[in-house]
């Protein structure tokens, strides 16, 4: 069906279409005001996790829905990511947000040379390499007890450290909306970041090299490097999740970055729509609280993010973004009768 | 020490035949359709209980369990691949299988967890606390035995069956080039299920002989299965001769690792291996190279 | 001529190799894949301007030669130059860069992407915007946009695909897509253009569009290497022909001499 055809149904519908800078606007409004509609903690702590699964998701999404390669690995650098800045505070001292940085780049650079090594790999392997990497680092940070005191864990991980602006009162960060505020902040400017290199050049060529790398290279794309680039964005980007995460629950056990988180990740991304960057946003925050609303369902939570996931493969690939797209077709067709004699394909 | 050793081996050779039942259902499944079966696990785990539900609350024989195991696996892998690969196969995508099968994998995990709860079931066979004495002073108990056994005895067979039987030639052509072997006249959907059936019925086979010597809990398989990654990696996908070797080669390597070092570290010394393999040999130690055809 | 000539013989002989120089040479190029030779002491000169052919039987070896040409394979044994260039152990995306682009014999084209997008994915290694401009789209990525639209738009015209800019490249008719991936190769403003087996797969009409682009393309200053192992159509619009057997050169001349040469009349009736 060409564009054409489309427009002429969809009609009053088609014309809603709001410019990047209002739903940049939009966000940044809904960010501000969750806090207040939820004001229960337990809620706000859900809200939290739920803006750190956006920047997990995003970050994946970069790497496995543009990038096309298949990382199952992605826990790996949340863990590596959370362990490093931790370690970095409460054994050297470093303050919290030079050890946010290094945090990222650690994570950012264990994610290029994951990438470097599977150069070669494409799809199954990859994702096999990705997972035997995923389970070695759960591994290490289980057995080396000396540096992360092992499943005991590390506790009494302090928040943030408040910020003083002249005239406003203190914000601590032990408040939960305070943090809340600070994680959804960050959450929106990754996905700015994402958003503005997906829009440039590098776009075309992340996707050119998913579509084909042969081919991509044949136009004179330099493969190696982009996936490599890829990588290290996405898993900088957890990285930085990581070290929000532990400032956030205040304890760090290995167990929390198990291979089991890189699939409900993934289960984000994919029932959001992989490759459109706002799926994966959605998917997070259905995958996140959804579960939470329908309360008494406990353990079933990961029953529904299996079947979510199976379902969304075999009858939406496109997932929520997909959807999307049908019933607003559907919708525009029922407000708008076609006129008459009008281009038909 | 010599002692010690022998038997380290015999146990290497217990869980390495174990292995390569649970690789073996991989490899067959990537050779055929070149995907991986994410939820191969679970059918082991699936194996484990039913063995276990059979010979303790339906009061069957242990041995006859096996059987049992060995059927539901077989149906569980009639049901994956008609419900999931099948339909998948024309859209033509390489990633929408492997990721379908994740969840199928998180779906099944979570809801034995629900039925099954996360506290491990005693699963003691009647046949794990006799030994037999060998010589050198080691011994095996019968439950081993039995292991060795009937892996070796079906391993043999699928072998047998696969280079002599006009089906398993047959398989083998729809593996080497589905379209030309469907222009001779062979259906590769049928063989396709066949395969994904007999795949899943080692699975279910080796969980139920797993079953004892492991932890068994909804988990069990999943410790299972990034070994046999392992294992079909290092033997090439799709290799079957590969796969058993590599799969005896780690069954051995773990054994002995154990008593060297501590045991959470043998999981990193296999997957350190893996990635080796991976970087340096992708396609397995006795598979062929293949030039891309552009 | 005698089979297995060599190119400076077949020269002398009269093949109407153009005066503006060679730009790309090889010689003594050898590649085999497991036992077999697919290309044998293949030695060649390609000139700056006009349609260099190469045709042969099937298995001749002429798109193993195309491949070790654009980079996608590396020779065992052999040399190769492009513009002064050494080109063995070069990568085929940094050949790119020198001037040397390809179209393939399975098309590849980016399917989920527009015909548009597919042929700005072209213009990869001409882009002129500094590093933090990818982040902040400020001016110079602006401009670099609207250039490269309008450069894609006037090779979709070149083609003849320019109302279907918008379209998914997937939807296209097989004889669209053969155009679209010569557009999309032309995005990277090559000097030498290869091209594997052009005309498979399309019907007459196609076909002389597609030789009619080729030729058109003389204007453009690109120099263009043709692989086909159909010898009719290549006739009408080669320059110089090179005639490859069992992997290696069996002969070299213009058109006519081609046609006329009795070793060539046998390989290809014998094949």
């Amino acid at each position: 069906m060409s564009n054409l055809n489309n427009e002429a149904l969809a009609g009053p519908l088609a014309r809603i279409r709001l410019s990047r800078r209002s739903w940049f606007l939009i966000a940044a409004l809904a960010i501000a005001v969750t806090p207040l509609v939820f004001q229960d903690s337990y809620w706000r702590t859900n809200l939290i996790i739920c803006a750190l699964n956006v920047m997990l998701a995003i970050g994946l999404d970069f790497i496995l829905g543009y990038a096309g390669q298949l990382n199952l690995g992605h826990s790996a650098f949340y863990g590596i990511g959370a362990y490093a800045s931790t370690l970095l505070i409460m054994q050297l001292g470093v303050p919290f947000w030079a050890a946010f940085v290094l945090a990222m780049a650690l994570a950012g650079v264990a994610g290029m040379a994951l990438s470097i090594f599977a150069v070669r790999l494409r799809g199954h392997y990859l994702a096999i390499a990705s997972l035997g990497f995923a389970v070695i680092v759960h591994q290490v940070l289980i057995n080396w007890i000396s540096l992360t005191q092992g499943p005991l864990g590390i506790y009494a991980i302090r928040p943030p450290p408040p910020i003083a602006l002249p005239g406003l009162p203190v914000i601590s960060f032990g408040n939960p909306a305070n943090m809340f505020y600070l994680v959804a902040g960050f959450a929106l400017l990754f996905y700015l970041l994402l958003q503005q290199l997906v829009r440039s050049p590098i776009g075309d060529t992340l996707t050119a090299i998913r579509e084909d790398e042969v081919s991509a290279a044949s136009l004179g794309i330099n493969f190696t490097v982009w996936k490599v680039f890829a990588f290290g964005v996405g898993s900088a980007i957890a990285g930085a999740a990581g070290a929000f995460y532990a400032a956030f629950v205040g304890t760090l056990v290995p167990d929390a970055f198990i291979i089991t988180e890189s699939f409900t990740i993934l289960a984000m991304v994919i029932v959001g729509g992989m490759g459109t960057l706002i799926g994966p946003v959605w998917g997070a925050i259905l995958l996140t609280l959804l579960p939470e609303m329908l309360r008494g369902f406990g353990d079933l939570r990961l029953v529904l993010y299996g079947l979510a996931l199976t379902l969304v493969v075999l009858f939406m690939p496109g997932g929520i973004v997909q959807a999307a797209h049908i019933l607003r077709a559907r919708l525009g067709r029922l407000l708008v009768r076609p006129p008459t004699g009008a281009a038909q394909p | 020490m010599l002692t010690v050793a022998l038997q380290q081996g015999i146990n290497g050779l217990v869980f390495g035949s174990l292995y390569v039942l649970v690789a073996l259902g991989l490899t067959l499944i990537y050779g055929v359709l070149v995907q991986i079966n994410f939820a191969h696990a679970d059918v082991v785990t699936i194996g484990a209980f039913a063995a276990y539900f059979f010979t303790f609350a339906f009061g069957g024989n242990y041995l006859v369990s096996i059987a049992v195991a060995l059927v539901i696996g077989g149906a569980l892998g009639w049901l994956i691949n008609a419900a999931i690969f099948a339909p998948l196969r024309e859209r033509g995508s390489e990633l929408l299988p492997l990721i379908a099968t994740i969840g199928v994998s998180i779906l099944l995990q979570n809801a034995m967890l629900i039925w099954f709860g996360p506290i491990p079931y005693p699963f003691d066979s009647p046949y794990s606390n006799e030994v037999i004495r060998l010589w050198g002073g080691t011994f095996i108990t019968w439950q081993n035995l039995i292991i060795i056994v009937v892996s070796t005895l079906t391993i043999a067979l699928l072998y047998a069956f696969m280079k002599f039987t006009f089906m398993g030639k047959a398989l083998r052509a729809v593996a080497q080039d589905r379209e030309t072997a469907a222009l001779m006249g062979i259906n590769p959907s049928q063989l396709i299920m066949l395969t994904f059936v007999i795949a899943s019925a080692l699975a279910g086979m080796g969980g139920a002989m797993l079953g004892p010597i492991l932890v068994l809990t909804p988990f069990a398989g999943t410790t299972v299965i990034v070994k046999a990654f392992a294992i079909v990696i290092i033997g090439g996908f799709g290799n079957v001769e590969g796969t058993i070797i590599a799969g005896l080669l780690v069954g051995l390597i773990e054994s002995y690792t154990t008593q060297l070092v501590n045991p959470g570290l043998i999981d990193i010394v296999v997957f350190s291996l893996l990635l080796l393999m991976l970087a340096f040999r992708p396609t397995g130690l006795i598979a062929e190279k293949r030039e891309e055809n552009v | 001529m005698t089979p297995g000539a060599s190119a400076s013989e077949a020269a002398s002989e009269g093949g109407a190799l153009d005066s503006e120089g060679i730009l790309f040479e090889a010689s003594g190029l050898h590649k085999s894949f497991g036992g077999v030779r697919a290309v044998r002491d293949v030695s060649v000169k390609i000139p700056a301007s006009g349609v260099f052919a190469i045709i042969g039987p099937n298995g001749a070896g002429k798109s193993t030669l195309l491949n070790l040409m654009s980079g996608l394979y590396q020779p065992d044994a052999g040399t190769m130059r492009f513009d002064g260039v050494d080109l063995v152990g070069l990568p085929a995306h940094r050949r790119v860069r020198l001037g040397l682009a390809r179209t393939f014999q399975k098309i590849r084209l980016f399917r989920q992407l527009s015909v548009l997008d597919n042929v700005v994915a072209g213009f990869h290694v001409h882009h002129a915007i500094p590093a933090w401009q990818y982040v902040v789209h400020a001016g110079a990525f602006a401009r670099d946009h609207v250039r490269c639209r309008d450069e894609a738009l006037a090779l979709l015209a070149f083609v003849g695909l320019e109302r279907r800019a918008s379209v998914p490249a997937a939807s296209l008719a097989y004889g669209e897509q053969r155009m679209l991936e010569l557009a999309r190769a032309l995005a990277t403003r090559p000097r030498l253009l290869l091209i594997d087996e052009p005309a498979a797969g399309l019907n007459a009409a196609e076909v002389e569009k597609l030789l009619d682009r080729i030729v058109a393309l003389r204007a453009r200053r690109v120099a263009v290497v043709v692989v086909e192992h159909n010898m009719d159509l290549v006739m009408q619009v080669a320059d110089h022909v090179l005639v490859m057997d069992y992997g290696q050169v069996l002969f070299e001349g213009s058109p006519a001499e081609v046609q006329k040469s009795p070793a060539v009349i046998a390989a290809y009736l014998g094949a």
